[in-house]
């Protein structure tokens, strides 16, 4: 049986994967940090929780629908904003602060919601416990095992998409070098589309998961943006993969290191728990100042081989 | 087959060309030459759509095309290989050849890409590798190659020999020759490497501080003394 704050970790660790994984890939396409994705996350939150307490069944079966409306709320931005600014030639300071009006507008209309939630249909939806919609797999929450499956299977699936198919690696080939791209007659709009609807939906099912380890409220990815963007840094925010890898490490270090320093410290810790990730992407930043992707991973065991044989020599 | 004229332009507030008035004929090569900054590169970029048209036009076989995104241009027949990173450095050298075909059906691409293995023998062992590990000289042909891949009416090229070793840049200079002799390929050469370059073009322009200080037959402003002596470092004999 896994203990209770590894079943959590890893599913906030899940969460913060896909959220980190859709602000990089929004990055390096549209050069845009995308500040609402903090309010798609917890408009997945919602979508997840009408469904489960309105008609009935398990989270899961809603996870589907979850991602599309975050690709909804992610053209609507595209459409709206981004690409306005984009053909403006805005800078990114202009780019990144209009993602947070958006991300205001979208927290309204999760207050909106909520009091329509509460008055029309009885629910308490500020305060949700998603987990009690859960069943157990193995003794454990089964969302600790499924979550993370589906994280990896998601992530399988864009891996496939941008190396095997014709449009995934037109997108890495406008990621690289945009000027080309244009010129050799690939849409550069088509390509910052699909990466609001990618990226959107991860937000999305990234608010759903997180929803699944913690208490679900209208503040749900406020709270818990800066870990998504610490997880972005982490990763070097120049390549998908890395910030896939730096939410999942982020997440899990919240959730480890919080439980190791309560239980040898002391419980005044969890009053400090936020810095715990944040810490440890400062650390990381210093030791890999290109983030984890740009660590030549393939050369590590040589060299720490060649460390030790060097220490014991 | 190019026409462009009283063309203005630049990027955002910065004005760089001055009402340009160039004309390229069908299966020639149009060399433009001119000393650093003189607005060479901005030219194409202007054509390609990524550079600001201001003012003036641009006509492609009668067809308007200022101010058109990279993609439409590109679908108009007009290929474009940039002077630098004009390859995905992060694509092998068959995904770059699909890229560049990409507006093609799908086994019109297979076949075309081929063909240009064929053509430039030296990138056929290179075909999954990554295009950012090939040298100076095979990048350049991998993106001579990527121009042709989508069978354009029109390419532009924009310093080829720029940073290759002079043996290389010689060679690379013949190829573009030998696109015009065997397949008929209109071209539109930027080239800093003037001499070699007005050696086998057809027609010629000098650019000076974004105005046409020459246009002309290319030999002409080659052996003229006192411009090639200004401003393309040909010596006097």
């Amino acid at each position: 049986m896994m203990p209770p704050w590894l079943a959590s970790g890893f599913i906030y660790a899940s969460a913060l994967a896909l959220t980190a994984g859709g602000i990089t890939l929004l990055y390096i396409t549209t050069r845009t940090f995308n500040f609402a994705h903090a309010s798609m996350a917890t408009w997945g939150f919602y979508v997840a929780y009408t469904g489960t307490a309105l008609y009935g069944g398990s989270p899961y079966r809603y996870f589907p629908l979850v991602f599309l409306f975050g690709s909804l709320l992610g053209v609507i931005c595209y459409f709206g904003l981004n690409r306005p600014l984009l053909r403006r030639q805005a800078a990114e300071i202009t780019l990144m602060m209009s993602t947070l009006g958006y991300d205001l507008i979208l927290l309204s209309g999760i207050q909106m919601y909520c009091d329509y939630l509460t008055y029309t249909h009885k629910l308490f939806a500020r305060r949700v416990t998603m987990s009690v919609y859960d069943f157990q797999l193995g003794g454990t929450s089964a969302a600790s095992i499924i979550l993370p499956l589906i994280a990896i299977a998601f992530l399988t699936a864009l891996h496939f998409f941008l190396v095997k198919t014709k449009f995934g690696v037109a997108m890495r080939a406008t990621i690289e070098n945009p000027v080309l791209a244009g010129a050799s007659g690939i849409n550069a709009d088509a390509v910052y589309l699909a990466s609001w609807v990618i990226g959107g939906g991860m937000a999305s099912l990234g608010g759903a998961f997180m929803a699944m380890a913690m208490t679900g409220t209208p503040v749900i990815g406020m709270m818990s943006i800066p870990f998504m963007f610490a997880g972005a840094i982490l990763g070097g925010l120049y390549s998908l993969y890395g910030g896939i890898l730096g939410g999942f490490v982020v997440g899990l270090a919240e959730y480890g290191g919080v439980y190791y320093l309560a239980t040898r410290v002391g419980p005044w810790v969890l009053g400090y728990r936020m810095a715990i990730p944040l810490l440890i992407m400062a650390l990381t930043l210093l030791v890999f100042p290109r983030g984890l992707a740009g660590v030549a991973w393939r050369s590590v065991p040589r060299a720490v081989i060649g460390r030790l044989r060097g220490v014991g020599t | 087959m190019l026409t462009i004229r009283g063309l203005h332009a630049g990027y955002g507030k910065l004005h760089v060309l001055f009402g340009i008035d160039v004309e390229v004929p069908s299966g020639g090569i149009t060399v433009v030459v001119g000393p650093n900054g003189a607005g060479k590169t901005t030219l194409l970029s202007t054509i390609m759509g990524t550079a600001t048209a201001f003012q003036g036009e641009v006509l492609f076989e009668g067809i308007p095309i200022t101010g058109l995104p990279p993609h439409e241009v590109a679908r108009h027949g007009i290929s474009y290989v940039p002077q630098m990173k004009n390859v995905f450095a992060d694509l092998s050298v068959l995904e770059n050849l699909q890229m560049a075909g990409y507006m093609l059906p799908r086994d019109e691409t297979q076949a075309k890409a081929s063909q240009m293995l064929d053509m430039f023998p030296v990138l056929r062992r290179f075909v999954h590798r990554k295009a950012g590990t090939l040298s100076g000289g095979e990048r350049r042909m991998l993106a001579i190659a990527m121009g042709l891949m989508k069978k354009p009416k029109l390419m532009l090229l924009d310093e080829l020999s720029t940073d290759l070793a002079p043996i290389v840049a010689k060679k690379v200079i013949t190829e573009v020759a030998r696109l015009r002799n065997e397949l008929g390929m209109t071209i539109l050469l930027v080239e800093q490497m003037a001499k070699r370059a007005l050696e086998i073009g057809d027609t010629a322009y000098l650019l000076v501080s974004g105005e046409i200080r020459f246009a002309g037959g290319a030999r002409d402003l080659l052996h003229d003394p006192e411009l090639a002596r200004l401003y393309l470092g040909v010596k006097e004999a």
